[in-house]
């Protein structure tokens, strides 16, 4: 195994070496009995991390830390014994999804630098396709239920109350 | 679902209509309808009313509640609840558009009501999200949608379920490590003393 670490000179990796393996190779050496390797966390799911995460997830650009940040921390999250990235990964989908959300009805396009991750992309895409259908539908027809009148409209009396007020 | 599909399952609602021909009963999938008498109000289907509008053969009769002062009073109600309101019509949106679209002349302030609707329409839909967002972050596994029109439902479609079902995977795998934490806790420690 000492191919998996460039400094190595021998052949075989020495105990306690840290390397970097993709999870499936990681989580069958783990599952060995006796385990032939401990698994750390990467870095994202680490303390300092969770506590930027757990302040405000909607601040991290998951685009460029971690582009399958879900889908690896359900792998990854049994590796933590005090079962803390669990709870980081709900509470962080719960807190992101308003970012889902108003990407959804943004005009600028989903890769345009927006620090969401793969399926949050995908998701957003999703989303994208309904309300554009939906917008299209109402501006057609005879009857435009969006004119460029009506939102005039609204505008005035919104100022109109607010005047009142 | 397209919007385009809703439209056309809420073309299946019965609306009133004067025709102003006479003809005998006609036969359709949905049902029978007719006969047509010129001057007499009867019932038939939203699509064949804008058909028959739209080739000048009848006047729509507008629904009760496509009327200023109830959409104004349902406009209040939506405003001030925190929840969706029963609306007049499970398609109203669908109906406003289409009889509004063919048959402008025939409501009374057809302006005003499109306006109306519009308002509603936006006010519910601004609900509709700030709900979403609020069920996602108090974490509750199901949310209620009372009075929710096709057409609104429509519109939350590939997003909310898709992360309903998301946030239920990750809170499974996450319920499952919470047996195998006990285990993997000696197996570290075992794993530890080895490696270092």
């Amino acid at each position: 195994m000492g191919f998996m670490d460039p400094s190595a000179t021998e052949d075989d990796l020495k105990a306690g070496t840290n390397v970097e393996i993709p999870i499936w190779l990681a989580e069958s050496l783990h599952a060995r009995r006796p385990p032939l390797v401990s698994v750390e966390l990467p870095k994202i799911y680490k303390e300092t991390y969770r506590e930027i995460l757990n302040a405000d997830a909607c601040t991290v650009d998951m685009h460029k830390l971690g582009q399958y940040f879900y889908e690896l921390g359900c792998y990854i999250a049994k590796y933590d014994i005090k079962g803390e990235v669990a709870t980081t990964l709900m509470d962080t989908f719960k807190q992101r999804f308003r970012m889902i959300l108003s990407a959804s009805v943004s005009t600028d396009s989903i890769t345009a630098l927006q620090p969401l991750s793969t399926s949050e992309r995908d998701r957003t895409a999703g989303a994208v396709v309904t309300e554009k259908a939906l917008s299209r539908w109402l501006k057609r027809g005879d009857c435009p239920l969006t004119t460029a009148t009506m939102v005039a409209n609204h505008r005035k009396r919104k100022r109109a109350e607010m005047e009142m007020l | 679902m397209d919007p385009y599909e809703i439209e056309f399952i809420g073309e299946n609602r019965i609306v009133s209509i004067i025709p102003n021909f006479s003809y005998d009963k006609i036969y359709l999938i949905c049902g029978e309808f007719g006969p047509f008498r010129a001057g007499l109000p009867m019932n038939v289907p939203l699509w064949l009313a804008v058909m028959l509008k739209q080739k000048q053969k009848c006047r729509i009769v507008p629904p009760d509640w496509m009327d200023i002062e109830i959409l104004e009073g349902i406009k209040e109600e939506e405003k001030k609840s925190r929840f969706f309101t029963k609306m007049p019509n499970e398609h109203y949106m669908v109906e406003a558009k289409l009889i509004l679209g063919a048959a402008n002349e025939d409501i009374p302030r057809a302006a005003e009501i499109k306006t109306i609707i519009k308002d509603i329409w936006d006010i519910r839909m601004s609900k509709l999200r700030t709900s979403m967002d609020a069920l996602m972050k108090s974490g509750g596994s199901y949310g209620r949608l009372d009075h929710l029109t096709m057409m609104e439902i429509n519109s939350v479609k590939p997003i909310l379920p898709e992360a309903m079902d998301e946030l239920y995977r990750i809170k499974v795998t996450s319920r499952k490590t919470i047996p195998a934490t006990l285990n993997s806790s000696t197996y570290s420690q075992s794993g530890t003393s080895q490696n270092t």
